[in-house]
């Protein structure tokens, strides 16, 4: 019971939701030594503190008002009942509280029979604690997705390790619409640029579904393949990369349909290649476009349909992303300059991942973790455990910039 | 692998090692989704031995549809697509106020399906006219694949969704208008009519010489009536055979509009030819998106 209560103490602590003052006071609870609270006041219960008194003030105004038709009534009690989810969050927290401290001055009881009952009793609020503290109140505190609506567009490109890195990339490509589909996303290869011996040296594919892109966004960046080539002879191990770029894509009926993304005037629309007198006097398909938005220079080249209006459409979709990626990645940014930013937008060219074949061992460069059975990651099942780990250390670090600047 | 190295090598020296690429990933595609009657190297031959690739995989998408195409009838052709689309946001008809529109040398059925499918439901009745059996089964077959009604009047109906009917006819036969039996007016008419010279075609690449009938493409047939002297050898007889269609009373309404694609060269003869024949003061000259002359289109 004491190791249990230390390790979760400690837990606690690791996952930056107590302070170390807290996790002692803890402890204090455990030999019924606390007499008040103050050592629970770790930053996000404080915050919820906060919020639960900035509720108060609220219902001490709406209870004064008079006019309660008026236009700033009616925004006031939205505010207030916005903030309900605090103030039901708070009441339960001091409840279980107050039980927890109820429970501890029980837990050395000279009655057998009431030390274990306290004792079972004191686990199950212990968890109800945790349960607050690492689910509820942070759900609370972190603002929603703003892009969970959102499918993706994934880029790839073969990197080191010529046609070897494009045999990964294809292996990867699979990976991918395999995981889409247990998803149940609706893939589109849009663009691949195939070589002779089954590899992939670069590709564009559309993943479309709910939450999409936020589920795979944190696979932007380089991944590093080590094993020994089919094609390698005396068996020396290779190393080979891809980099992945995953762009958000905003659900559009026209893609062409200029906003607050670009203006039409800002594009510039090429077909590639001539046709000579073109018309009736020359079949050949010739179907590339090239966009080019002047403002930013990006270029998108679209070429794997065979007709230019499907082509030009696709291009579209593609440099709407790219513009789309662009502004999130800004508005990270202009954050960054207001607070101290602990999310970083992601830096493209940074290795996050290795699949290392001769240990059969992918690790993850970012949540230091390895996991064993490398084919499980490529079925699905270990790369979705890994998809989970890095939202889950996303959401915690939102977490921690809005304690941090609240 | 290595036959389909050795496919794509073949391919790469008569098209080049990019449109060898994408034309064997097409063929290749269009062999899996055949589900055996297409079989990647028999396609690759073909196309070794000059046929076009549309002919080979059968189909071609023009705007946001996928038509079919056999030969000889032509290949509907990207200039075509781009115009087409142009027109249909140019002009927005209603089902509150339908108009009717005719296609002269409709082939496949391109023109007036892409705008048939673009266009809201009841808003058109499309007409299209072809000398060629084969065109005229093409572009029937083409309206049932695209969902576009093909009714069995010839009178304009208001019905709650597009229709388009395709009918063999010869538009340089004098009787034309009338053994048709066409219901003018028409809002809109439009057309691809052969436009080649013979001198050109003498010199059209394989492809289109071996495979496309010569019909669709050759803008002076030898047949009566004898072209102008003047202008013998430009491709121009349709021009004047539409514009004098056009002069005659009621075929078009009073704002009524004519698209026509032309030949990259023949922009200001065919200017000349709808203001002094046709009877059409208006007329203006879009470029294709690879910046050729490709349509006179006019008014009044
Ligand atoms: C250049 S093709 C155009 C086909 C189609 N409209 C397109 O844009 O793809 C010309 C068509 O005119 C037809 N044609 C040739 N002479 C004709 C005539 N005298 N009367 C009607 N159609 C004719 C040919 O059969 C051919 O289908």
């Amino acid at each position: 019971m004491q190791r249990g209560f230390l390790q979760f103490a400690t837990a606690l602590r690791s996952r930056r939701l107590l302070c170390s003052r807290c996790s002692r006071s803890f402890l204090r609870f455990q030999h019924a030594e606390a007499s008040n609270d103050a050592g629970l006041s770790s930053p996000i219960v404080k915050l919820i503190e906060k919020k639960v008194e900035e509720r108060n003030q609220l219902q001490t105004q709406v209870n004064a008002l008079e006019d309660m038709g008026s236009a700033d009534s009616k925004r006031l009690m939205k505010q207030l009942s916005e903030s309900e989810p605090f103030w039901n969050a708070w009441q339960d927290w001091s409840r279980t509280i107050q039980l927890l401290r109820e429970t501890g001055a029980l837990l050395n009881d000279p009655d057998p029979y009431m030390r274990s009952m306290a004792n079972e009793e004191y686990a199950s609020l212990q968890s109800q604690v945790s349960e607050l503290l690492q689910m509820t109140f942070p759900t609370l505190v972190v603002p929603p997705s703003k892009t969970a609506h959102m499918s993706a567009i994934m880029e790839f490109k073969a990197g080191v390790g010529g046609s070897e890195s494009a045999l990964f990339l294809a292996e990867m490509m699979r990976m991918y619409l395999r995981l889409a589909q247990t998803f149940r996303w609706k893939t589109n290869v849009i663009a691949s640029n195939q070589t002779e011996n089954g590899g992939v040296k670069d590709a564009i594919v559309e993943i479309m579904g709910e939450k999409a892109y936020d589920t795979m966004r944190f696979e932007s960046g380089v991944h590093r393949v080590q094993r020994v080539p089919a094609t390698e002879a005396n068996g020396r191990v290779h190393t080979s990369t891809v980099a992945v770029v995953v762009l958000p894509l905003a659900e559009e009926s026209n893609a062409e349909a200029p906003d607050d993304l670009f203006s039409m005037d800002d594009i510039k629309i090429e077909v590639m290649r001539s046709r000579g007198a073109g018309g009736q006097h020359v079949n050949k398909t010739e179907s590339a476009v090239r966009l080019t938005h002047i403002p930013t220079g990006i270029t998108v080249s679209m070429q794997d349909e065979r007709s230019q209006h499907q082509n030009r459409r696709r291009a579209f979709q593609v440099l709407r992303a790219r513009l789309m990626d662009r502004k999130l990645t800004q508005e990270v940014v202009d954050r960054r300059d207001v607070r101290r930013n602990l999310v970083r937008s992601a830096d493209r060219s940074e290795k996050i991942r290795t699949y290392n074949y001769a240990q059969d061992r992918v690790t993850d460069h970012r949540l230091g973790l390895s996991l064993k059975n490398l084919e499980s990651v490529l079925e699905g099942d270990s790369l979705r455990k890994i998809l989970d780990a890095l939202a889950k250390k996303h959401q915690d670090d939102l977490l921690q910039e809005e304690l941090e600047t609240s | 692998m290595p036959r389909l190295t050795r496919l794509l090598s073949s391919l790469s020296s008569a098209l080049g090692p990019e449109s060898a690429r994408l034309e064997l990933k097409w063929m290749k595609e269009a062999a899996e989704r055949s589900s055996g009657s297409l079989r990647l190297p028999a396609m690759v031959e073909r196309r070794l031995r000059g046929e076009p690739l549309q002919y080979i995989l059968g189909t071609q998408p023009f705007g946001a549809l996928d038509l079919l195409v056999r030969p000889p009838v032509l290949i509907p052709r990207p200039e075509t697509e781009d115009w087409t689309l142009r027109l249909s946001r140019l002009i927005q008809p209603s089902p509150e106020r339908p108009i009717s529109l005719l296609d002269l040398c409709t082939g496949s059925g391109c023109i007036p399906l892409l705008l048939c499918n673009t266009w809201k439901p009841g808003s058109v009745n499309a007409y299209g006219v072809d000398i060629s059996e084969d065109a005229i089964q093409l572009a029937t077959d083409n309206a049932h694949r695209c969902g576009v009604h093909v009714p069995a009047e010839m009178q304009p109906r208001r019905y709650p969704f597009n229709t388009f009917k395709p009918m063999l006819a010869n538009i340089r036969d004098p009787s034309f208008l009338l053994s048709a039996e066409l219901r003018p007016p028409f809002h809109v008419i439009t057309s691809n009519p052969p436009y080649i010279s013979r001198q050109d075609f003498e010199n059209l690449p394989p492809s289109v010489k071996g495979y496309e009938d010569h019909r669709a493409l050759i803008g002076d047939p030898t047949v009566y009536p004898e072209p102008p002297c003047s202008e013998s050898g430009k491709g121009l007889t349709f021009y004047h055979t539409i514009a004098q269609l056009l002069a005659q009373q009621d075929i078009l309404t009073d704002n009524g509009v004519v698209a026509l694609e032309i030949g990259f060269n023949q922009a200001d003869d065919v200017r000349q030819i709808m203001q002094n024949e046709g009877k059409l003061p208006k007329t203006e000259v879009w470029r294709d998106p690879w910046n050729r002359d490709r349509v006179v289109f006019a008014g009044r």
